[in-house]
């Protein structure tokens, strides 16, 4: 379990240094496979079904699809890539630092005393980090990216306060990211047909 | 009474689905006015059998006077904005806006967003409850982007974004709330389900549980556009089809509050009632003060009555957020009026962009002269919206003003007053430019618009004025059920 934490946490570092939309994209696949693999491994501590299904759900949408379908779109847009994000690559990264530091704060003041603390601040640090993203990102790729972290994060705040939430609901939130993913590819895929760039900070004519 | 429900949810994924398969323009027609009729009576006698047999539950699905408020909202706007999307999508087709393909799409999704919101408003079980509004996000999302062009991708990338991080924040809310009521009765069944955190609601931790209500107010809060984190509500507003944006802003932004109001209702229990009381009316008095600026300069006719949107969600939160008897009684009728003012308003503005070609208000000139219907039925439903007697918003605002002054908050009631004031002023200013100054010199072709639009819009602004001159009996007892259940009763 620490070994899934401490990788979760390389790998949400990593995205703030990426340039290559491409890479971005393995890397939330490798994060979503670790999410799953979490997953998977509490279900055997509980020794719960819905836990096993859930694992399977989460590799099948965000190991599978959701990157499938992302990359497919990468293909296509070749001559993108973040080259100069809002916020530069190095401050991003001192600022995640920093989250981290600051989900260990809160987890210690909000829920003193919880028994999965490694586990929990991690999420807190993705979720915070995945906001991070889709702040300081041009590209609409890495915005996805950042969205996928920041769910995958409250998700693992989920399994680790309440071992997940009954299959139902997470069956309908699997579905919704699922949706959502698809929909903002959709969006990207007509950015790019009607010849614009997917340089998000470029869409600005709407004001005031 | 489980037959209803289901059928409810039923009957618009139905219309939708038979739509996206048509053929014709005219059959395409027939099903969605069918099919949005028969929506609209089974929502009526759901609401119906609320009135006569109280509240009913049953597995995941559950209803009781509070969401019959709602079920109202929704069925009157399903109806209206069906009626006046025929002859909108029509005139768009005519206009080569529009492929016959693309017409499809729409009904299909138009069918769909209505279907997330009704299962908004039936489901019992908080989690599902999340689902459902984000699926109202994703369903709304491709008609926001409808016409797939520059602005358009724009609003809906932004609204797409804005809304799932705060919705995100909702279900990190969410899954505390559910930590919380796991330390009380372990994990059950019964895991979020609505009645039982009800039943338990005093046994929470509070600390646990006021973190949680604080990211689901300001998670379901973005998705009610409350400021600051309404930047997506005016964007997605004025570049969705017309009739859209009336459901968008009537219905959608109700079907937010909504949420915010049963989870209100659970931890109102255990957290020290100054402590919400500061955190709503602040977030509705902000609402208020940034949309005042946005309305008095502005250059855009729907984004002029999206930011008043903003205005009314931000009363109606101040209305909840006093949590007195009346000031709920006046913020869930303001919930029904606003709906009914801003979709007729917005289905309005529909037919003078499309007439003008442009929704620039200073291109929109002498429209009482152009087009003498509808310039009357727009100067009446500003009218409304601003408040001004003898229509229904006038009593709404009037209801949660005198609440105010009630509870002894003066100052608060009367720095409100000031602000609304601002408000109708700007409404006024541009309303007057818009209907009354000199015609345009080019020609404006005004046909006459379509049949089934203006039964939409009579219907619509006859409603307005109904309402505000009195409120039938069954309506007033359902909204003091709904307030009862809304104190905790």
């Amino acid at each position: 379990m620490n070994l899934l934490i401490i990788i979760l946490l390389i790998t949400s570092l990593l995205l703030t240094r990426v340039a290559l939309l491409k890479t971005a994209v393995n890397i939330i696949l490798i994060q979503s496979f670790m999410v799953a693999l979490a997953c998977g491994i509490e279900g055997m501590e509980a020794g719960e079904l819905h836990m096993y299904i859930a694992a399977i759900l989460t590799a099948i949408i965000k190991v599978g699809i959701i990157p499938y379908a992302l990359l497919n779109m990468v293909e296509k847009l070749q001559y993108e890539k973040e080259d100069h994000p809002i916020l530069t690559v190095d401050a991003s990264s001192i600022v995640a630092c920093i989250a981290i530091v600051l989900a260990y704060g809160l987890i210690d003041q909000a829920l003193p005393g919880a028994d999965s603390r490694d586990a929990l601040a991690t999420a807190v640090a993705m979720t915070l980090i995945g906001l991070l993203l889709i702040m300081t990102r041009r590209q609409a790729i890495m915005q996805i990216v950042g969205l996928i972290t920041m769910e995958n994060g409250i998700y693992l705040v989920g399994l680790s306060v309440t071992k997940g939430l009954p299959l139902i609901i997470e069956m309908g939130i699997f579905f919704d990211v699922l949706v959502a993913v698809v929909v903002l590819v959709i969006l990207t895929r007509r950015l790019k047909l009607s010849g614009m760039s997917t340089d998000i900070s470029r869409l600005k004519k709407l004001k005031g | 009474m489980r037959e209803l429900l289901l059928l409810a949810l039923f009957i618009p994924i139905l219309t939708g689905l038979i739509s996206m398969f048509l053929v014709k323009t005219v059959s395409i027609k027939i099903v969605n006015l069918s099919g949005s009729i028969l929506t609209c009576f089974v929502l009526s006698s759901i609401i119906y059998r609320i009135g006569v047999q109280g509240a009913f539950c049953s597995d995941m699905l559950y209803v009781d006077d509070l969401s019959a408020v709602l079920l109202s909202v929704v069925a009157v706007l399903t109806v209206t904005s069906m009626f006046f999307s025929i002859s909108y999508m029509e005139k768009e087709l005519l206009d080569g806006h529009i492929t016959f393909k693309m017409l499809r799409r729409y009904y299909g999704l138009l069918n769909l967003f209505i279907f997330t919101m009704i299962s908004v408003l039936i489901v019992e079980n908080l989690g599902l409850m999340w689902v459902s509004v984000e699926a109202t996000t994703l369903a709304s999302a491709l008609l926001v982007a409808f016409y797939f062009n520059h602005s358009a991708l724009e609003a809906a990338w932004k609204y797409v974004m804005v809304c799932t991080v705060g919705i995100c924040l909702a279900l990190l809310g969410t899954i505390l709330l559910y930590y919380a009521q796991v330390n009380v009765v372990g994990t059950g069944v019964q895991a979020l389900s609505w009645l039982e955190l009800k039943g338990i609601g005093y046994q929470l931790d509070p600390a646990i549980t006021k973190l949680a209500f604080i990211f689901i107010l300001i998670g379901y809060g973005t998705k009610a556009g409350l400021a600051p984190m309404h930047t997506w509500l005016p964007d997605a507003h004025s570049q969705a089809p017309s009739p859209v944006s009336g459901l968008l802003s009537g219905a959608l932004l109700s079907c937010a509050i909504y949420v915010i109001i049963r989870n209100l209702i659970v931890v109102q229990q255990i957290l020290n009632g100054e402590f919400l009381q500061y955190l709503l009316i602040s977030f509705g008095v902000f609402s208020i003060g940034i949309a005042l600026p946005f309305i008095l300069v502005q250059h855009d006719i729907k984004r002029l009555l999206a930011y008043s949107s903003m205005e009314h969600m931000g009363i109606v939160i101040l209305g909840i957020g006093l949590f007195t008897p009346l000031a709920i009684y006046g913020a869930l009728l303001h919930i029904i009026n606003h709906a009914i003012a801003k979709s007729a308003l917005f289905y309005l503005a529909g037919v003078i962009t499309q007439e003008y070609k442009t929704k620039s208000i200073m291109r929109i000139k002498g429209l009482i002269s152009t087009m003498p219907l509808i310039g009357t039925l727009f100067m009446m439903a500003i009218l409304a919206i601003t408040g001004t007697p003898p229509f229904n918003i006038f009593i709404s605002k009037f209801t949660i003003i005198w609440a105010f002054f009630n509870e002894g908050r003066f100052i608060l009631g009367a720095g409100v007053l000031l602000l609304l004031a601002g408000i109708f002023a700007g409404m006024m200013y541009y309303c007057l430019a818009i209907l009354f100054s000199r015609k345009p010199k080019h020609k404006v072709f005004s046909r006459n618009v379509g049949k089934p639009a203006l039964v939409s819009l009579i219907l619509s602004t006859s409603l307005l004025v109904v309402l505000g001159l009195f409120i039938p009996s069954w309506l007033n007892h359902i909204l003091h059920k709904a307030v009862r259940i809304v104190m905790g009763g």
